[in-house]
């Protein structure tokens, strides 16, 4: 059981990252540039969220079978805070992409944002990973 | 397991990046992390152009069209995912290739997947000529699917058998 949940856990932050990220590098300019932004953004979000849904619910049950280890771990601490930011960079990008494509050249705020979504994304994956290396856990 | 493999594998792990991998305290997690990063590319596009062949979601591109767009992504994410993997493995070579889930994941789903994943690339586009995409293309989206997610049980597999 533990593991089932640790695939789903796997699959559905590794896919939901992985299309965040790729709409991210699309509002920079450098990926699928034959199809609009919100065009893209609108194909992209059910995945993002359905996979972040999954990671959330996964993660949750596999949290819940060491709570207490989990919560006095800091990098699980860092990483939940870095996830609260993807998450608010995220929807901050879903927000505006409507506008920014009505704009001749993307804005550089929609750049910048793009940016730091990357940037958050990624180091939640790191703090991840630094959950089982420094403290044994998963 | 033969003989050969084994001695490949010993001769790996006494390569240089294989020494300084495995002895840095902060080595090994960081290629975990440069491992994930690329997966997380490689499988989001993989994943992405797979339902759309299976024609769930929005269809404004068709499944070819979205495949070429994620092109350059998807095989960045690949080398990223590859060079990593290799580096890790690399550093315990014969202890991950005698474990079974670890064996499975490398000698056969993972370059199983692969190939059928570059017969969807080279086909994709002729699968959607119509303004929907054919039967097999369909089907070939699902299997698509399917292989990836079983890599990543395999993966996850080794990670809850091997203890290093």
């Amino acid at each position: 059981m533990y593991g089932f949940v640790s695939v789903i856990h796997h699959s559905a932050v590794l896919f939901s990252i992985g299309t965040i990220v790729l709409l991210d590098l699309r509002i920079l300019g450098v990926a699928n540039q034959n199809q609009t932004v919100s065009a893209f953004a609108e194909l992209l979000r059910p995945w993002a969220w359905i996979g972040f849904g999954s990671a959330v619910i996964s993660g949750f049950l596999l949290f819940a079978s060491q709570a207490a280890a989990y919560v006095a771990a800091t990098p699980f601490r860092v990483k939940m805070l870095i996830i609260v930011l993807a998450v608010i960079a995220a929807l901050a990008v879903e927000w505006s992409v409507p506008k920014w494509d009505r704009a001749r050249v993307m804005p550089v705020t929609a750049k910048l944002l793009a940016l730091i979504s990357i940037v958050l994304w990624l180091g939640a994956l790191l703090a991840a990973v630094e959950i089982s290396e420094l403290t044994g856990l998963g | 397991m033969t003989d050969v493999v084994l001695a490949a594998c010993r001769w790996l792990e006494n390569t240089s990046w294989a020494v300084t991998v495995r002895e840095s305290a902060l080595a090994y997690p960081v290629m975990q992390w440069v491992h994930f990063v690329g997966l997380s590319l490689w499988l989001g596009a993989c994943l992405t152009v797979d339902l759309r062949l299976i024609g769930v979601g929005q269809r404004r591109q068709t499944a070819a069209e979205l495949s070429n767009g994620l092109f350059a992504w998807k095989w960045i994410g690949f080398g990223v995912a590859f060079a990593g993997g290799f580096l890790l493995f690399s550093a315990y070579a014969t202890m991950y290739v005698s474990n079974a889930a670890f064996f499975l994941k490398v000698a056969v789903l993972t370059p199983l997947a692969l190939m059928w994943h570059l017969a969807v690339q080279k086909r994709a586009g002729a699968w959607t000529e119509a303004e929907h995409t054919s039967a097999i293309g369909r089907w070939a989206g699902v299997i698509e699917f399917v292989l990836w997610i079983s890599v990543v049980t395999a993966a996850v597999g080794f990670l809850l058998t091997n203890v290093s």
